[in-house]
């Protein structure tokens, strides 16, 4: 189990699986807390391949997760754009 | 003006334009893939009947008749947001901000992830990248591979792998961990291998089902399950052992397993190497919803539809004015049952916008009938549960939005 911990789990911002278990289990987070602690879901591809993984994480920790809801919340932009894509309706 | 903005060109998203713009509506269809057809155009098995399923014909046909509707297809463009404003959706797009009073999210699916040391070795991929790179852009991955994970993605691209002269040695099992779940849990596989079993691509499991249908034969099939494993189109599916490792120091050289108990317990003492030069990480698939999520739709999570999903009626609309959804993001299934869904869609769409006469209603009836036939003959099929898990979405739906109006028309579809 103990090279687990060495897991790149989110690969843009490089954070382990050891440093996101250990960080849910200090502070028994919710999943937003958690990617805001570690920067986990907060790189260049927007968590497309980390979300899964940290909500597994969330509610391998808690057990009062409740699963109707998504535990890391989607927020805008879904993909990666630039700021002048973004700016575009405000000009 | 544009009456319907489709997102995603797969078999949902265009038979779903399809239908709405052949009702008379004006329709633009957007994907951020190169061409249209979404997963559509890397499937390729055969049926039950022995025919063969040419994703890559169907996806020409499904566009060709698009074209002939006077669909505006925009390939290569990407959706970010979603929102309404007062009357009028807002899509927006990396080519600028889209707007029209109705919208259908056919995004389609996305793949579980596994994590294990070592994944981030080139040569690592996702199986279904796997199947991108074989069978639409044809480039070999590899000369000689593992594939980590048992499901029927994972027994489908292995078929069309070994078609396109890729060799794969072996299947094998995630460690079991909370980041790989019952993936890494050999009875759970064996479970949902069973139960699929008389599906196409496991014709070996197909034979054995009859015997391990109960609790007793499945837990000792486990355990004399034999160490060489069973083949799957002559490739061993190893179910008693897990990837502990990828390694290799520039790219990947092999897997790192030991044997497990039948349970996913590993044996310690009984580590050794498999060599390949590429490995498939098969997690499964989910249904991709992150603009149902930000336009503010409601979610459910139903394991049996593949995780969490949009609320949706079984005519494909969402709590949300205007909002229809089709295909994979409403759960996971074959791309046949999306594109019926996709059309289910479109009559549902063309209904709302008062088109299609009296005749409508009748259509967007049979279309619902169609679903449940198709289902009942699939040759190809993610979760085994996909019924039950249909009706609960549509139970809730019942519970939580029916009005007189909607209960009219369910009553009428019976
Ligand atoms: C890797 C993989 C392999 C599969 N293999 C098989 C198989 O062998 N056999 C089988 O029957 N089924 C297979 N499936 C299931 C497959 O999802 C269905 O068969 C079918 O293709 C679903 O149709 P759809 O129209 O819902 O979605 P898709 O065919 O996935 O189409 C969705 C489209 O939406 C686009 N899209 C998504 N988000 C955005 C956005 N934000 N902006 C713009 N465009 C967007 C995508 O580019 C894509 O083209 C596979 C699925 C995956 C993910």
């Amino acid at each position: 189990m103990n090279s687990n911990e060495a897991i790149v789990v989110c690969r843009c911002e490089e954070v382990t699986y050891g440093q996101l278990r250990t960080t849910a289990e200090e502070y028994q987070c919710t999943a937003r807390e958690l990617k805001l602690r570690t920067r986990a879901g907060m790189g260049f591809c927007g968590g497309r391949t980390c979300r899964i993984p940290l909500d597994r994480i969330i509610i391998d920790v808690l057990s009062n997760v409740s699963r109707s809801d998504i535990p890391l919340k989607y927020q805008p932009p879904v993909r990666p754009v630039s700021f002048g894509t973004v700016g575009e309706k405000n000009d | 003006m544009i009456d319907v903005i489709v997102i995603g060109a797969g078999p949902a998203g265009l038979a779903g334009a399809i239908t709405c713009a052949s009702s008379g509506l004006k329709v633009m269809v957007i994907d951020e893939f190169i061409k249209p057809g979404g997963r559509l155009i890397g499937q390729l098995h055969q049926e039950l009947s022995g025919e063969w399923w040419n994703g890559i014909k169907e996806s020409e046909r499904l566009h060709q008749e698009a074209l002939k509707q006077s669909v505006d297809i925009r390939s290569g463009v990407s959706v970010y947001n979603l929102e309404k404003d007062d009357d009028l959706w807002n899509v927006h797009t990396s080519i600028g901000t889209l707007t029209a009073p109705f919208v259908l999210a056919a995004t389609g699916a996305a793949e579980y992830p596994i994590p294990l040391p070592g994944w981030t070795l080139p040569g690592v991929m996702s199986i279904g990248a796997a199947q991108v790179m074989t069978n639409v852009h044809r480039v070999q991955v590899g000369k000689k591979g593992i594939i980590i994970g048992a499901n029927i993605l994972a027994f489908a691209i292995l078929n069309e792998l070994q078609l396109a002269g890729i060799h794969v040695n072996r299947i094998v099992l995630p460690e079991k961990s909370p980041l790989s779940g019952k993936a890494g849990e050999p009875e759970e596989v064996m479970k949902s291998l069973l139960n699929a079993a008389h599906l196409a691509p496991s014709p070996l499991l197909r034979m054995g089902s009859r015997f391990m249908k109960n609790d007793w034969f499945r837990k000792t099939g486990m355990r004399f399950f034999p160490k060489s494993g069973v083949k799957v189109n002559g490739t061993p599916l190893l179910l008693r052992k897990a990837a502990l490792e990828v390694i290799g120091t520039e790219q990947v050289e092999g897997v790192r397993v030991a044997d497990t108990d039948a349970n996913g317990n590993i044996i310690p003492g009984t580590e050794t190497v498999y060599e390949a030069d590429f490995v498939c990480i098969a997690g499964g698939l989910y249904p991709l919803a992150e603009l149902a999520a930000v336009s503010g739709c409601p979610f459910q999570y139903i394991p049996e539809l593949g995780g969490h999903v949009p609320h949706h009626s079984e005519t494909m609309e969402t709590p949300l004015e205007g909002l229809f959804v089709a295909g994979n993001i409403t759960g996971i299934e074959s791309g046949k049952i999306a594109m019926a869904q996709g059309t289910i869609a479109g009559y549902s769409i063309a209904k709302h916008a008062g088109k299609g006469g009296t005749a409508i209603v009748e259509q967007l009836n049979q279309s619902v009938k169609n679903v449940h036939l198709l289902r009942k003959q699939a040759a190809i099929q993610f979760y085994p549960d996909i019924e039950s898990g249909r009706r609960k979405m549509y139970d809730l739906w019942e519970q939580l939005y029916a009005n007189p109006a909607r209960l009219h028309t369910e009553e009428k579809l019976g």
